[in-house]
Order: C-alpha cells, then structure tokens, then sequence
C-alpha cells in the first residue's frame, strides 16, 4: 500500500511541473509576441526581455521532461514492444529506469548542482547590455529539472512494480502516447 | 647507473595538454592561432609538449570556455577575455576598448606598460593564466542599412553589438538586439535589424554581407581585439620550467603571426568584396556622433571605475598608458600616412 | 571502436522498447563512464545549456502550439478537408495538400522537429479519418515535415555555409531548384500511387446536398482562406523582415488563438489545454536532443569522430568516385548521428578534399543538404520518424511508419543521384 501511495504521490509532483511549464509556455508565447510588436511598431528593443525568451523556453522544456515521462508522452520503438504482455512491458520499465534513467539522470543533476553553484559564487549576470541578472536561476534549472526527471522515474519504476504485485490492471499497462 | 638514467627519462616524458576553443572547427584565422601554437610547442619541445584542441563542435560550450579551464576539465582554452565580463567584470578590459588602444600600442602595454600583471591580478584569483592569443586589428564598425549623418540616426537604430561597446550606443538611444549568428544574415537582408558589426573583410567575406548592405562603417568599438590564451594554473605547474618557457613563446609568437594573418586577409578579402561589389560605400561616422560616442564611454568608463577599486587602476593605466603611446603614433605612422595623402 | 560498439548496443537496446531519451542518455552514460570516467559528464551542463539558449530551436514549442490551436479549433481539419476537396476527384488529394501545406510550412522555418509535429498533429487524424492508408499518411508526413530542411531558410544551409564557407544567400537560391523537384516528386508518386492502389488513399466525397459545383467551391474557400492566411502571415511577416524566423512561429501561435476567437472557440481553458499538449509534445522532442547529446558526447569523447575522419580521408580519388562514396559515407551515418554532427564533423573533413578535386562549393554543398535531409528519414535514427511517432493516435505503429518512408527515401537517393549527374539542369555546375 505505501510503494501505492508513494506513486501517487510522486505523480502530483510530475502533474505539478507538467503545470508549471504551461504556464512558462503560454508566458513564452506573449514575451516573443510583445517583442515582435515593440520592435516592428514602437521600434523599442529590450535585451532582458530578449533574454527572458530563451530563460522561459529553457525552463519550459526542462520542467516538462518529467511530466511528459508520467504521461507516457516520451517516445519508444515500438517494433518489439507493442507486441509484449503487460507485465514484459513492465520489466522493460523496471529495468530500464534502474540501468539507464536513473544514473543518467542523477549523474547529470549531480553536476548540474556544480554548474548552478559556480555560476552563483561568481555572480554571474548577463554579458549583454540591459540583460538579466542571476544566471544561477537558469542555470539551477538543470540540476532541478533532471532530479525531477530522477522522481518522476522512480514515479515509472513503482509502476512496474506495483503492476507486476498486481496493483494495477496488466491490460493498459503503459498509457497510451496521447 | 640508475642516478644517470633518471633526469634522461625525466626529460623525456611527453606532457599532453588539452586545450579548448571557442570557435568551430575549421574557424579561418581564430581557429589557426591556437593550431599554430601547438605545432610550434611540439616542435620546439622535441615532441614533448602534445596539445590538442577541441573546437565548439565538440565541447559544444563556445562561452564555457572560462569555466571548464578553470575546474580543469580543460587544460587550456583558447577564447576572448571580454567574453567573461558577466563572470567577472574586470574580464573585460583585456580584448579591446572603444576609443582605445590600436594594436601595437596596446601590445606595448601588455609587455611593457603593467598590462600582463594586472591581468595575473584580474585571473589569478580564479586559478587561472591569461596570454594574448592574437589580435585581429582594427574591426570594422559594421554593415548598415542606412546612413548615419547625425546623432538623430542613432535612435532607435536596430543594431546587432553585443557587449560593452552596445552599452554605448545603447546610451545614444540606438537598440542593440540580439540576433542569433545563424539568422543575422536573414535579419539584415530583410531589415528585421538595420545593421551589425562583425569583424572586418577578413571573416565578414564569407559571412555575405556586403551582398545586402550598401554602407560598411569604419571602426571604433573595437580597434584592436586581442583573443586570449587561458590555462589552468594547476597544469601549468606540473610542467617544468623549459616547457613553461616553450609554451610561453609559443603562445606569443602564435598571437603575433595571428595578427600578421588578420591584416593580410582582410587585405585579401576587402580587395575582392571590392571587385565583386563596387557599389560597396565605405562611411565613418560623422564627427558629432564620434564625439557622443565618446562621451558616452567616458562616463561608462567613469561609473565602473567608480565601483571597483581593480577597475579603476586597469582603466588609469590604460588610459595614461594610450595617451603617451599615442603622441608617437600621431607623429609616426600617422603623420607619415597624413604626408602621403596630403599629396 | 568504443564508438562503433556503443551504435550497435543503442539499437539493440532502442528495440527493446523503453523511451528513446533515456536510452540515448543511459548508454551514453554506460560507455562514457566505462571509457573515460564519470567526469566526462561534468561537460553535460554546457551541451545542456547550449540547447537552452538555442533561440532558434524556440520555434519548435511555437509551431506545435499553432498546430495544435489549429487542430483543437478543427480549423486545420477544415483546411485540409477543403483541400482535398479542391482537388476533387482526384485521388490522394489529402496527401497532396500535406505535401503543400508542408512545403509552406518549409518555406517559413528550417526546424524538421516543429514541422513533422505540426503536421502530425494537423493532418495525421484527418487522413486517418478518411481511411487513409497507415503507411502513406505517415511516409507523406515524415517527407514533407523534412522539407524544410532544403527549402529555405533552412538550419542545414546555414550551417552548411558557415561550414564550407559559402555565403548563405547564395545557399538559399541554389536550393530552390532542387526543393521544387522535391516537391514535384512527392506529389508525382502520390498521384501513381493512388492510381495504382485506390483504396489508400479514397477521394474526400463531395457534399450530397450541395448541387453546384461552384457554391462546393465557395465553401472550400471559405474555410481555406483563414488558416492559409494565418501560414501566409507568418511567411509574409519573414520576407517583410517584420520577425526573423523564430519570431514568426510566436506571430503563428498568437494568430492561431486570434482565428479561434473569430470562430468563437476561444477560451482560456482551451489556451493552457493546448499549452499542456505543446508541453508534453515539446518535451518529447527535447528530451531526444539531450539524450543525443550525451549520446554524441561520448561517441566524440571515446575517439569515434577519429575513427570517422581516418576513414573518410582515406577514400579513393576521382571526382565521381570521391562524390559517390562521400554521399554515401553521409547516408549511412545519417542512420547513427544527427545532422549538425555530420555537418561539423564529417563535412569538414570532406570539404578540403572536395575543393582539390575541383568540385563546385555549391553543388556539393547542395548534394550534402539533400542526403542530410534523408537522414531525417531513415530508421532506426531519423528524427523525423521519432517526432511523428510522439504525436501520433496509438494505432499507428513503428513499422507503419518505416514502410511509409521507405518509398521516399528512394526519391530521396533518385534526386541525390540526379544532381550528381546533372549538376547544370539545376544549375550547380
Ligand atoms: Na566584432
Ligand atoms: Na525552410
């Protein structure tokens, strides 16, 4: 029941990011907008506000790897693993989250930490006139997003394992893509 | 016996350096300064001293440069010193100023005027060594759309100029934009910006500007950009003292053929831009907007200095050190070329 | 040779199945610490941070909005269908229209994994719901997704020039010759294809109730004037230098939610659903460039981009000979890295060898655009195939899609061949 109520748990946290970055996207989308609009009509430039572009994009598709993990929206070849029970399907997950995903990830957010720090200890801001202040921020994305990346694989990895003890029914295991 | 074959086989031991630039792989001129360097320290080192390079391409942090020399993930790197200024801000001085130095004056006070020791200050305290890697000369102002006959002209001017020198004319009301280098030609043929700076006819040919812009303005933002050799403190100690010696000779004389390189191929490359686009109307700026310019810089100059004691004494030493180099150019090179136009 | 083994056993573990990202990144991972110890990944954050500030790749999430937009809006179904109809009785119409839509799309954007996913989204479903066959609806897809690529403005041609040192412009004129005959093919083979085989691809069935033809017309253009208009404002705001490209895909997205206000299908629910599939979509595209990354990072970092330039300098001499087997070094790798690799690492290899030889910049520049462009396409590694297959309905499988591209390859290799033979009818020579 708690490797049951972990996943749950750790699928609000994936579902919140997924959140977050609409959010960032949709701010994204009116930052490039008014950008082009201020140029073309009030000939007026901001290079922060230029900037703040790629700082939204970035987060927003960092924050939504993990979310896109617990949807099931992340794409496999399919070849082989269409045709398997749901409960193969599920060793493949369970195996490749313990071999792959998570070194991957945890060794990657592991540096990523050393990235955000150095960027903070020098205080790095923007090369650029008018530009932002704080790279750490974005820069702290990184490991932030591929620890979330981390959760939301152990989200996957007690998936399997709570649908081969027979917690969930073998029949959809994995959520279709879309 | 043994006592004898040891500082041999000391003596022989094969030091490998890994270095890494900003630029991509197969960069004309950029690229060519930290390849000849490493030729000349093999060779002169009999084999001993062996750097290779990893361009962009590979490490794929062209601004990463700073940092990955300084953990050591790199040995060495071969950039530009202002590209750190949102690092470090002192970063800055050590490439090139507007309004500053030309190149063999500004040679003259690294080596001999106190610039290479305030360089150490500046970099050593992030463990790392800083050496001229090159200079590119005098860079062009930049292609532009339209003519700038007076300081009105500079409002609202959309312009690609990143940097310290963008703050000045960012001050003059125009709008530095940033324009990611793959869509600058994009941007300027269809006036999304109305001009950009580049570097000048050595590396502005295959770029194609001069296909699309009628007006290229002579400089001032950057009369002598100097790239920069960065090396790790720490692997710079484990070499010994003859290799040190070699690498530092390299180095110089790498930066000094660069140079050499620079003036040759935008001698080259100007003559054919010229051939193929006659129409081409080189510009300087006009004398109002040169000296607003000016201003402009001065109380940019005054403000850092204001902030950080370091940045003061660079600036002060600069300064002084330009205007006692200049009264010889102004009575050497540039009398001589004044006489001759004269005529 | 690390290299060479990590290739084989990222196949072997892409079948098993489990997301293609983490694969890339697990293996990556499994060499690199192997070969060279976990402090190759200390550079991780860089390359990481690189594909960040890519403000070019920022046209990606915009695109798959405006499609998406488009597609909740059942605008872009309406597009199409009326489309097909233009076309009447003709077979195949709906695959036609892809074709052209994407050629539009081609023409304002150079990004392969905005577009496939665009049309994906757009017109996938509406093919599917007219019985289309699995495999052409995705083939004709993938191909006109990867249009993009050739037609300009183009990311490749930009590289390409920055890479062989030609002056972009003149990239982009060359390549509008050979980017038509692309086009023209695609539809050729659909046109004979549906000839010979009807049931692929059934003609859409005029209104029963509507009895003149030109009141059929009128409708169709009705619902073909605002989304065209929408596509023709996002080209026309790149050639009138209002917006560089990327900018455009933002001026797509914003349009997309000005028609679904006009067509009253506004609403701020709408606006973060769409959000929310743009995310999910974009992540799934994303997250296969930072697997690819770590991917290539250790394939560089372990010596394979030597082993590759060993034996590529290595090919024998002759104009044709180096051309022929240079094309085909390209194609095959294409199978294992991306484009921007070859076009970095393997193009400069070639370059110097080419100009020795006294081959046109241009042509063989134009002959690499084209064959990176088929490396989109094929399997096990072509991008395109991964991004149609992160957006498409789960009935379509894998294999649907690999047949489908299988006969646009081939035309693909045929144009390739084409230009090598006869530079001077493209006007390369
Ligand atoms: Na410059
Ligand atoms: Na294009």
């Amino acid at each position: 029941m708690f490797l049951l109520r972990l996943e749950s748990v750790i699928n609000r946290f994936s579902d919140l990011l997924g959140k977050v970055s609409a959010i960032l996207f949709v701010l994204m989308l009116f930052n490039v907008f008014y950008d082009v609009i201020m140029r073309y009509l009030f000939n007026d430039v901001s290079i922060g506000m230029q900037e703040l572009e790629w700082h939204l994009f970035a987060a927003m598709f960092m924050l939504g790897v993990p979310y896109t993990l617990k949807v099931g929206g992340h794409v496999r070849v399919d070849l082989i693993y269409e045709r398997l029970s749901g409960n193969q399907k599920a060793w493949i997950d369970l195996a490749g989250t313990l071999g792959l995903l998570l070194p991957f990830c945890l060794l990657v957010g592991w540096y990523g930490v050393g990235f955000a720090r150095e960027a903070f200890e020098l205080g790095e801001t923007s090369g650029d006139p008018g530009g932002l202040p704080y790279r750490w921020i974005i820069k702290a994305v990184i490991p932030f997003a591929f620890f979330s990346m981390a959760i939301s694989g152990v989200g996957l990895l007690l998936r399997s394992i709570n649908t081969l003890r027979g917690h969930h029914p073998v029949a959809h295991y994995q959520p279709p893509s879309h | 016996l043994a006592a004898i074959a040891l500082p041999a086989q000391a003596a022989d031991k094969v030091y490998r350096l890994k270095m890494a630039e900003t630029w991509p792989s197969n960069f004309p001129i950029f690229g060519d300064a930290p390849r000849n360097m490493a030729a000349m320290a093999e060779k002169m080192s009999n084999g001993r001293l062996k750097i290779t390079i990893d361009s962009k391409n590979k490490h794929k942090a062209p601004l990463g440069i700073f940092d990955m020399v300084r953990s050591g993930q790199y040995d060495m790197g071969h950039s530009a010193s202002y590209y750190w200024k949102g690092k470090v801000p002192n970063t800055l001085y050590f490439t090139t100023m507007p309004f500053g130095m030309t190149a063999p004056e500004q040679y003259g006070w690294f080596y001999n005027g106190g610039g290479m020791e305030l360089m150490e200050q500046v970099y050593s305290q992030y463990n790392l060594l800083s050496f001229p890697g090159g200079n590119t000369g005098n860079q062009m102002g930049g292609w532009f759309q339209k003519e700038i006959n007076s300081l009105e002209d500079l409002q609202g001017l959309k312009m690609r100029i990143p940097g310290f020198a963008g703050e000045v004319l960012a001050k003059l009301g125009a709008k530095p934009t940033n324009i990611p280098a793959g869509e600058l030609y994009t941007a300027l043929e269809r006036r999304t910006i109305d001009a950009l700076e580049w570097v000048g006819p050595s590396l502005d040919l295959r770029m194609g500007f001069h296909k699309i812009a009628p007006y290229y303005y002579t400089g001032w933002h950057e009369p002598a950009t100097e790239l920069q050799f960065l090396v790790n403190q720490r692997s710079w100690n484990k070499l010994p003292e003859d290799l040190q010696e070699i690498l530092r000779v390299a180095m110089r004389t790498a930066a000094y053929d660069m140079y050499i390189q620079s003036y040759h191929a935008s001698a080259e490359n100007w003559q054919r831009m010229k051939q193929e686009f006659p129409d081409i109307q080189v510009k300087s700026f006009p004398a109002e907007v040169i000296s607003a310019m000016r201003k402009a810089n001065d109380e940019l100059l005054a403000e850092k200095a204001a902030q950080d004691p370091l940045a003061k004494q660079i600036i002060e030493s600069q300064t002084a050190y330009m205007q006692k180099a200049r009264v010889w150019t102004d009575i050497s090179d540039k009398a001589y070329l004044n006489s001759l136009s004269a005529q | 040779m690390i290299g060479i083994v990590m290739f084989f056993v990222a196949l072997v573990m892409l079948l098993a199945g489990f997301p293609v990202a983490f694969t890339f990144g697990g293996v990556a991972l499994l060499f690199g610490v192997f070969a060279e110890g976990p402090d190759m990944f200390a550079f991780m954050p860089f390359r990481i941070q690189s594909i960040m500030e890519n403000t070019v790749l920022m046209a990606v999430p915009l695109f798959i909005f405006m499609g998406i937009v488009l597609q909740k809006t059942r605008l872009a179904e309406q597009l199409l269908e009326s489309m097909g109809k233009l076309f009447g009785g003709v077979r195949g119409g709906l695959a036609i229209s892809t074709v052209l839509v994407g050629a539009l799309l081609a023409a304002s954007t150079g990004v392969v994994g905005a577009s496939v996913v665009a049309m994906g989204l757009i017109s996938l479903p509406v093919m599917l719901k007219y019985n289309y066959d699995k495999s052409l609806a995705c083939g004709t897809i993938c191909a006109s997704g990867t249009l993009g690529q050739i037609i300009p403005p183009s990311i490749i041609l930009i590289i390409l020039g920055d890479v062989l040192g030609i002056p972009v412009g003149d990239l982009f004129k060359a390549a509008v010759g050979p980017g038509f005959v692309l086009i023209g093919v695609y539809v050729l083979y659909i046109l004979i294809y549906t000839w010979l085989k009807p049931e692929a691809a059934p003609s859409i069935p005029m209104d029963a109730d509507v009895n003149s033809k030109r009141e059929q017309y009128g409708k169709a253009l009705k619902a073909i004037v605002p989304p065209l208009a929408l596509i023709l404002v996002v080209l026309g705001s790149i050639f009138a230098g209002v917006a560089t490209p990327t900018e455009s895909s933002a001026l797509g997205g914003a349009g997309a939610l000005l028609l679904a206000l006009l067509y009253r299908q506004f609403s701020w629910k709408m606006v973060l659903d769409s959000a929310t599939e743009t995310v999910k979509v974009t992540a799934m595209v994303f997250a296969i460039l930072l697997g690819a990354t770590a991917f290539s990072m250790a394939f560089t970092y372990t010596g394979g981009d030597y082993i590759v330039e060993e034996v590529l300098s290595d090919l024998p001499g002759g104009q044709m000979g180096f051309l022929l087997l240079s094309m085909l070094a390209i194609l095959v790798l294409g199978f294992f890295i991306d484009f921007v690799e070859i076009s970095f690492i393997i193009v400069p290899i070639l370059a110097p060898v080419a100009d020795a030889l006294g081959i046109a910049p241009l042509w063989f520049a134009i002959l690499i655009a084209m064959n990176l462009q088929t490396s989109f396409l094929t399997p096990p590694f072509g991008f395109a195939l991964f991004y149609l297959k992160g957006v498409a309905p789960p009935q379509v499988r894998t294999v649907d899609i690999y047949r489908g591209v299988m006969p646009f390859i081939l035309m693909q290799v045929a144009i390739v061949v084409s230009i090598l033979l006869f530079p001077d009818f493209y006007g390369l020579s």
